[in-house]
Protein backbone atom coordinates (compact mmCIF):
# COMPACT_ATOMS: atom_id res chain seq x y z
CA UNK A 1 0.00 0.00 0.00
CA UNK A 2 1.26 3.20 -0.72
CA UNK A 3 1.56 5.66 1.73
CA UNK A 4 0.01 9.06 1.91
CA UNK A 5 3.83 11.09 0.73
CA UNK A 6 3.88 9.11 -2.44
CA UNK A 7 0.28 10.22 -3.46
CA UNK A 8 0.81 13.87 -2.51
CA UNK A 9 2.61 14.75 -5.53
CA UNK A 10 -0.46 13.64 -7.54
CA UNK A 11 -3.05 15.54 -5.84
CA UNK A 12 -0.97 19.31 -6.78
CA UNK A 13 -1.51 18.47 -10.35
CA UNK A 14 -5.01 17.14 -10.32
CA UNK A 15 -6.30 19.92 -8.76
CA UNK A 16 -3.83 22.44 -11.30
CA UNK A 17 -5.63 20.25 -14.09
CA UNK A 18 -9.11 20.72 -12.54
CA UNK A 19 -8.61 24.45 -12.09
CA UNK A 20 -7.34 25.05 -15.40
CA UNK A 21 -11.04 22.94 -16.94
CA UNK A 22 -13.11 24.69 -15.17
CA UNK A 23 -11.64 28.17 -16.02
CA UNK A 24 -12.00 26.76 -19.86
CA UNK A 25 -15.79 26.21 -19.25
CA UNK A 26 -16.03 29.29 -17.67
CA UNK A 27 -14.55 30.86 -20.73
CA UNK A 28 -16.71 29.27 -23.35
CA UNK A 29 -19.88 30.43 -21.27
CA UNK A 30 -18.63 33.81 -21.20
CA UNK A 31 -21.08 35.71 -23.60
CA UNK A 32 -18.30 38.21 -24.29
CA UNK A 33 -16.87 38.14 -27.57
CA UNK A 34 -13.70 38.95 -28.78
CA UNK A 35 -13.52 41.55 -30.45
CA UNK A 36 -10.00 42.89 -30.36
CA UNK A 37 -9.10 41.13 -34.06
CA UNK A 38 -11.02 44.09 -36.11
CA UNK A 39 -9.12 46.98 -34.89
CA UNK A 40 -6.77 46.80 -38.06
CA UNK A 41 -9.93 47.77 -39.70
CA UNK A 42 -9.64 51.06 -38.25
CA UNK A 43 -6.96 52.36 -40.55
CA UNK A 44 -9.18 51.57 -43.30
CA UNK A 45 -12.10 53.73 -41.83
CA UNK A 46 -13.41 57.14 -41.98
CA UNK A 47 -15.03 56.87 -38.59
CA UNK A 48 -14.81 54.60 -36.06
CA UNK A 49 -16.53 54.15 -32.71
CA UNK A 50 -14.88 51.91 -30.53
CA UNK A 51 -16.74 50.98 -26.89
CA UNK A 52 -15.40 48.88 -24.12
CA UNK A 53 -17.24 49.50 -20.62
CA UNK A 54 -16.71 46.72 -18.06
CA UNK A 55 -18.77 46.13 -15.16
CA UNK A 56 -16.94 47.93 -12.92
CA UNK A 57 -16.62 51.34 -15.56
CA UNK A 58 -20.58 50.52 -15.88
CA UNK A 59 -21.05 50.65 -11.95
CA UNK A 60 -19.18 54.43 -11.96
CA UNK A 61 -21.07 55.44 -14.79
CA UNK A 62 -24.89 54.13 -13.14
CA UNK A 63 -24.45 56.93 -10.54
CA UNK A 64 -24.46 59.52 -12.73
CA UNK A 65 -28.20 59.23 -13.76
CA UNK A 66 -30.17 60.78 -12.68
CA UNK A 67 -33.13 58.92 -10.97
CA UNK A 68 -35.81 61.45 -11.17
CA UNK A 69 -35.38 61.76 -14.72
CA UNK A 70 -38.11 59.41 -16.59
CA UNK A 71 -35.59 58.51 -19.28
CA UNK A 72 -32.41 58.37 -17.17
CA UNK A 73 -34.21 56.43 -14.92
CA UNK A 74 -35.01 54.11 -17.78
CA UNK A 75 -31.85 53.72 -19.22
CA UNK A 76 -29.83 53.35 -15.78
CA UNK A 77 -32.62 50.44 -15.06
CA UNK A 78 -31.18 48.50 -18.39
CA UNK A 79 -28.08 49.57 -17.78
CA UNK A 80 -27.43 48.40 -13.85
CA UNK A 81 -27.40 44.79 -14.78
CA UNK A 82 -25.46 44.59 -17.60
CA UNK A 83 -21.54 42.98 -17.09
CA UNK A 84 -20.02 44.43 -20.14
CA UNK A 85 -20.71 46.93 -23.14
CA UNK A 86 -18.67 46.28 -25.59
CA UNK A 87 -19.09 48.33 -29.40
CA UNK A 88 -17.31 48.64 -32.38
CA UNK A 89 -18.67 50.35 -35.62
CA UNK A 90 -16.40 51.04 -39.01
CA UNK A 91 -17.45 53.64 -41.32
CA UNK A 92 -16.13 53.54 -44.85
CA UNK A 93 -15.56 55.84 -47.89
CA UNK A 94 -15.98 52.78 -50.00
CA UNK A 95 -17.92 49.43 -50.22
CA UNK A 96 -16.01 46.29 -49.55
CA UNK A 97 -13.55 47.65 -47.44
CA UNK A 98 -13.92 45.08 -44.81
CA UNK A 99 -13.52 40.87 -45.41
CA UNK A 100 -16.07 38.20 -45.15
CA UNK A 101 -13.13 36.69 -42.93
CA UNK A 102 -13.89 39.66 -40.25
CA UNK A 103 -17.38 38.90 -40.15
CA UNK A 104 -17.05 35.75 -39.87
CA UNK A 105 -14.36 35.54 -37.51
CA UNK A 106 -17.16 36.87 -35.14
CA UNK A 107 -19.52 34.25 -36.37
CA UNK A 108 -17.73 31.68 -35.32
CA UNK A 109 -17.77 32.51 -31.98
CA UNK A 110 -21.63 32.77 -31.97
CA UNK A 111 -21.65 28.90 -33.05
CA UNK A 112 -21.30 28.20 -29.40
CA UNK A 113 -24.26 26.14 -28.01
CA UNK A 114 -24.86 29.59 -25.25
CA UNK A 115 -25.56 31.15 -28.50
CA UNK A 116 -29.33 31.61 -30.54
CA UNK A 117 -29.25 33.48 -33.78
CA UNK A 118 -32.69 35.19 -33.11
CA UNK A 119 -32.94 37.09 -36.39
CA UNK A 120 -30.97 37.10 -39.69
CA UNK A 121 -31.99 39.77 -42.30
CA UNK A 122 -29.77 38.70 -45.80
CA UNK A 123 -29.84 41.73 -48.71
CA UNK A 124 -27.30 42.22 -50.90
CA UNK A 125 -27.90 46.10 -51.82
CA UNK A 126 -28.07 46.76 -48.10
CA UNK A 127 -26.26 44.34 -46.62
CA UNK A 128 -27.16 41.77 -43.50
CA UNK A 129 -28.00 42.27 -40.02
CA UNK A 130 -27.74 39.08 -37.79
CA UNK A 131 -29.10 39.10 -33.61
CA UNK A 132 -28.01 36.64 -31.23
CA UNK A 133 -28.94 35.77 -27.97
CA UNK A 134 -26.97 33.45 -25.02
CA UNK A 135 -29.05 32.17 -22.81
CA UNK A 136 -29.10 31.09 -19.14
CA UNK A 137 -31.80 29.27 -18.30
CA UNK A 138 -34.43 30.77 -19.30
CA UNK A 139 -32.84 34.52 -19.11
CA UNK A 140 -30.97 35.86 -21.42
CA UNK A 141 -27.42 36.88 -20.66
CA UNK A 142 -25.50 38.40 -23.70
CA UNK A 143 -26.73 39.74 -26.97
CA UNK A 144 -24.83 40.30 -29.82
CA UNK A 145 -26.11 42.19 -33.53
CA UNK A 146 -23.55 41.71 -36.25
CA UNK A 147 -24.41 44.18 -38.91
CA UNK A 148 -22.46 44.24 -42.26
CA UNK A 149 -23.62 46.99 -44.42
CA UNK A 150 -21.80 47.78 -47.74
CA UNK A 151 -19.86 51.16 -46.05
CA UNK A 152 -20.13 49.99 -42.71
CA UNK A 153 -20.08 47.07 -40.03
CA UNK A 154 -21.23 47.20 -36.62
CA UNK A 155 -20.72 44.59 -33.66
CA UNK A 156 -22.85 44.89 -30.70
CA UNK A 157 -21.94 42.74 -28.21
CA UNK A 158 -24.01 42.94 -24.62
CA UNK A 159 -23.10 40.60 -21.55
CA UNK A 160 -25.44 40.38 -18.95
CA UNK A 161 -29.69 40.07 -18.27
CA UNK A 162 -30.97 42.34 -21.85
CA UNK A 163 -34.19 43.48 -22.31
CA UNK A 164 -34.80 43.71 -25.85
CA UNK A 165 -37.95 45.78 -25.79
CA UNK A 166 -36.72 48.18 -23.73
CA UNK A 167 -33.51 48.50 -25.49
CA UNK A 168 -35.10 48.81 -29.08
CA UNK A 169 -37.62 51.39 -27.18
CA UNK A 170 -34.30 53.65 -26.11
CA UNK A 171 -33.97 55.44 -29.40
CA UNK A 172 -35.28 58.48 -29.51
CA UNK A 173 -34.87 59.21 -26.05
CA UNK A 174 -32.16 60.93 -24.26
CA UNK A 175 -30.05 62.64 -26.50
CA UNK A 176 -30.30 59.43 -28.58
CA UNK A 177 -31.37 60.44 -32.05
CA UNK A 178 -34.13 58.25 -33.59
CA UNK A 179 -32.75 57.60 -36.70
CA UNK A 180 -36.42 56.66 -38.10
CA UNK A 181 -34.97 52.75 -38.30
CA UNK A 182 -37.44 51.36 -36.01
CA UNK A 183 -40.64 50.30 -36.40
CA UNK A 184 -43.53 53.33 -37.60
CA UNK A 185 -44.63 55.43 -34.83
CA UNK A 186 -48.24 56.43 -34.69
CA UNK A 187 -48.72 59.74 -36.16
CA UNK A 188 -49.78 62.43 -34.22
CA UNK A 189 -52.61 64.71 -34.83
CA UNK A 190 -50.76 67.73 -36.19
CA UNK A 191 -48.51 65.90 -38.30
CA UNK A 192 -51.94 64.04 -40.07
CA UNK B 1 17.36 -11.55 52.02
CA UNK B 2 20.70 -9.69 51.13
CA UNK B 3 19.52 -6.11 49.81
CA UNK B 4 23.09 -5.16 49.01
CA UNK B 5 23.39 -7.88 46.72
CA UNK B 6 20.47 -6.96 44.59
CA UNK B 7 21.70 -3.23 44.49
CA UNK B 8 25.37 -3.06 43.46
CA UNK B 9 25.99 -7.15 43.72
CA UNK B 10 28.39 -6.59 46.91
CA UNK B 11 28.07 -9.03 50.25
CA UNK B 12 26.69 -12.84 49.76
CA UNK B 13 24.48 -13.33 47.31
CA UNK B 14 20.62 -15.10 48.06
CA UNK B 15 20.61 -18.60 46.64
CA UNK B 16 17.00 -17.95 45.92
CA UNK B 17 18.21 -14.61 44.34
CA UNK B 18 21.02 -16.61 42.36
CA UNK B 19 18.46 -19.12 41.36
CA UNK B 20 16.61 -16.58 39.53
CA UNK B 21 19.27 -15.38 38.02
CA UNK B 22 20.67 -18.87 36.20
CA UNK B 23 17.09 -19.16 35.21
CA UNK B 24 16.30 -15.66 33.58
CA UNK B 25 19.78 -15.47 32.27
CA UNK B 26 19.49 -17.12 29.03
CA UNK B 27 17.47 -14.46 28.49
CA UNK B 28 19.62 -12.12 28.88
CA UNK B 29 20.91 -9.02 25.84
CA UNK B 30 24.10 -10.35 24.12
CA UNK B 31 25.22 -8.32 21.56
CA UNK B 32 25.44 -9.37 18.34
CA UNK B 33 26.01 -7.53 14.63
CA UNK B 34 22.50 -7.61 12.92
CA UNK B 35 22.22 -10.39 10.08
CA UNK B 36 19.90 -9.18 7.52
CA UNK B 37 18.45 -12.52 5.27
CA UNK B 38 19.98 -12.34 1.41
CA UNK B 39 15.82 -12.35 0.35
CA UNK B 40 15.22 -9.20 1.83
CA UNK B 41 14.60 -5.87 -0.19
CA UNK B 42 15.50 -3.15 1.04
CA UNK B 43 12.73 -0.31 -0.02
CA UNK B 44 14.26 2.98 -0.35
CA UNK B 45 12.47 6.50 -0.60
CA UNK B 46 11.81 7.97 -4.14
CA UNK B 47 14.12 10.64 -3.87
CA UNK B 48 12.46 12.63 -6.61
CA UNK B 49 9.10 11.99 -4.73
CA UNK B 50 9.82 15.80 -2.23
CA UNK B 51 11.19 17.66 -5.90
CA UNK B 52 8.09 16.48 -7.59
CA UNK B 53 5.56 17.70 -4.66
CA UNK B 54 7.44 21.17 -4.87
CA UNK B 55 7.64 21.22 -8.48
CA UNK B 56 3.89 20.97 -8.62
CA UNK B 57 3.47 23.58 -6.12
CA UNK B 58 5.47 25.85 -8.12
CA UNK B 59 3.12 24.78 -11.19
CA UNK B 60 0.41 25.73 -9.49
CA UNK B 61 0.89 28.89 -8.00
CA UNK B 62 2.50 29.87 -11.78
CA UNK B 63 -0.74 29.00 -13.25
CA UNK B 64 -2.93 31.24 -10.34
CA UNK B 65 -0.39 34.06 -10.39
CA UNK B 66 -1.20 33.95 -14.68
CA UNK B 67 -5.10 33.80 -14.13
CA UNK B 68 -5.02 36.26 -11.29
CA UNK B 69 -2.81 38.53 -14.34
CA UNK B 70 -4.84 37.36 -17.17
CA UNK B 71 -8.32 38.90 -15.06
CA UNK B 72 -6.56 41.56 -13.64
CA UNK B 73 -5.43 42.79 -17.10
CA UNK B 74 -8.58 41.71 -18.91
CA UNK B 75 -9.96 44.83 -16.48
CA UNK B 76 -7.02 47.06 -16.89
CA UNK B 77 -6.51 47.09 -20.73
CA UNK B 78 -9.70 47.59 -21.54
CA UNK B 79 -9.75 50.85 -23.08
CA UNK B 80 -12.19 53.55 -22.05
CA UNK B 81 -12.17 55.98 -24.46
CA UNK B 82 -14.30 55.71 -27.70
CA UNK B 83 -13.13 56.83 -31.14
CA UNK B 84 -15.36 59.88 -31.30
CA UNK B 85 -13.92 62.28 -33.86
CA UNK B 86 -12.03 64.48 -32.00
CA UNK B 87 -13.03 68.66 -32.13
CA UNK B 88 -10.64 70.20 -34.79
CA UNK B 89 -8.18 72.53 -33.59
CA UNK B 90 -8.72 76.06 -35.37
CA UNK B 91 -5.39 76.95 -38.00
CA UNK B 92 -3.99 80.50 -37.01
CA UNK B 93 -4.96 82.70 -39.61
CA UNK B 94 -2.30 86.05 -40.05
CA UNK B 95 -5.68 88.71 -39.30
CA UNK B 96 -6.72 86.46 -36.33
CA UNK B 97 -3.31 85.94 -34.76
CA UNK B 98 -3.68 88.09 -31.63
CA UNK B 99 -7.19 86.86 -31.10
CA UNK B 100 -6.04 83.35 -31.29
CA UNK B 101 -3.60 83.91 -28.81
CA UNK B 102 -5.73 85.62 -26.10
CA UNK B 103 -8.16 82.56 -26.24
CA UNK B 104 -4.91 80.22 -25.97
CA UNK B 105 -4.28 82.69 -22.65
CA UNK B 106 -7.35 82.39 -21.26
CA UNK B 107 -7.79 78.57 -21.88
CA UNK B 108 -4.27 77.94 -20.13
CA UNK B 109 -4.30 78.81 -16.92
CA UNK B 110 -1.56 77.42 -14.52
CA UNK B 111 -2.88 76.32 -11.26
CA UNK B 112 -1.60 79.08 -8.92
CA UNK B 113 0.72 77.78 -6.06
CA UNK B 114 -1.70 78.16 -2.30
CA UNK B 115 -0.72 78.49 0.92
CA UNK B 116 -2.45 76.04 3.36
CA UNK B 117 -2.85 77.39 5.89
CA UNK B 118 -4.35 75.25 9.26
CA UNK B 119 -7.68 76.32 10.43
CA UNK B 120 -9.42 75.26 13.27
CA UNK B 121 -12.84 74.32 11.42
CA UNK B 122 -15.27 72.00 12.88
CA UNK B 123 -15.64 69.10 10.58
CA UNK B 124 -18.74 69.37 7.97
CA UNK B 125 -21.02 66.51 8.61
CA UNK B 126 -23.12 67.06 6.29
CA UNK B 127 -21.72 65.17 2.04
CA UNK B 128 -21.39 67.71 -0.69
CA UNK B 129 -22.84 66.15 -3.72
CA UNK B 130 -19.85 65.09 -5.88
CA UNK B 131 -19.34 65.86 -8.37
CA UNK B 132 -19.35 63.91 -11.77
CA UNK B 133 -15.07 63.40 -12.86
CA UNK B 134 -14.37 64.20 -16.52
CA UNK B 135 -13.52 60.46 -16.83
CA UNK B 136 -17.15 59.03 -15.41
CA UNK B 137 -18.80 61.48 -17.93
CA UNK B 138 -16.73 60.24 -20.64
CA UNK B 139 -17.34 56.75 -19.92
CA UNK B 140 -21.03 58.08 -19.73
CA UNK B 141 -20.76 59.11 -23.39
CA UNK B 142 -19.52 56.13 -24.35
CA UNK B 143 -22.40 54.02 -22.55
CA UNK B 144 -24.83 56.37 -24.62
CA UNK B 145 -23.33 55.59 -28.05
CA UNK B 146 -23.06 52.31 -27.24
CA UNK B 147 -26.28 51.74 -26.27
CA UNK B 148 -27.59 54.00 -29.13
CA UNK B 149 -26.00 51.53 -31.69
CA UNK B 150 -27.28 48.87 -30.35
CA UNK B 151 -30.97 50.29 -30.51
CA UNK B 152 -30.60 51.61 -33.85
CA UNK B 153 -29.22 48.09 -34.83
CA UNK B 154 -31.77 46.07 -32.97
CA UNK B 155 -34.43 48.47 -34.88
CA UNK B 156 -32.79 48.54 -38.60
CA UNK B 157 -32.92 44.55 -38.13
CA UNK B 158 -36.41 44.39 -36.57
CA UNK B 159 -37.51 46.92 -39.76
CA UNK B 160 -35.74 44.83 -42.37
CA UNK B 161 -37.32 41.30 -40.50
CA UNK B 162 -40.85 43.02 -40.98
CA UNK B 163 -40.64 44.21 -44.35
CA UNK B 164 -40.33 47.58 -46.39
CA UNK B 165 -42.58 50.09 -44.75
CA UNK B 166 -45.37 51.91 -46.47
CA UNK B 167 -43.73 54.81 -47.81
CA UNK B 168 -41.51 52.80 -49.41
CA UNK B 169 -44.14 50.58 -51.00
CA UNK B 170 -45.79 53.73 -52.24
CA UNK B 171 -42.58 54.78 -53.72
CA UNK B 172 -41.99 51.60 -55.15
CA UNK B 173 -45.82 52.24 -56.63
CA UNK B 174 -44.60 55.70 -57.74
CA UNK B 175 -41.51 54.51 -59.75
CA UNK B 176 -43.05 51.44 -61.44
Amino acid sequence: MKSLFQRLPRTPLLVALLVIALAITARAQDPKIQLAHLDHLAAKANETVDVNIDERLIQITIKLFDDKDEDEAKIKKLVQGLKGIYVKNFEFDNDNEYSTADVDSIRSQLREPSWTRLLNVTSKREGNVEVYISMSGSQINGLAVISAEPKELTIVNLVGPVDLEKLSKLEGNLGIPDLGVGPAKPKTKNEQ
Amino acid sequence: MNEEYLWDKSGEPDPEIQQLEQILGSLRYQAKPLELPNDVRVSRPNRYLPLLAIAATVLIALLAGILWLSIRNKHVDQPRQALVPSPSVPTPTPGSNNENKEKVVESFTPNRHRETVARNSPRRTRSEPATPSKEALLVKEQLMTALRLASEKLNLAQRKAQGPTPNQIRNQHKVG
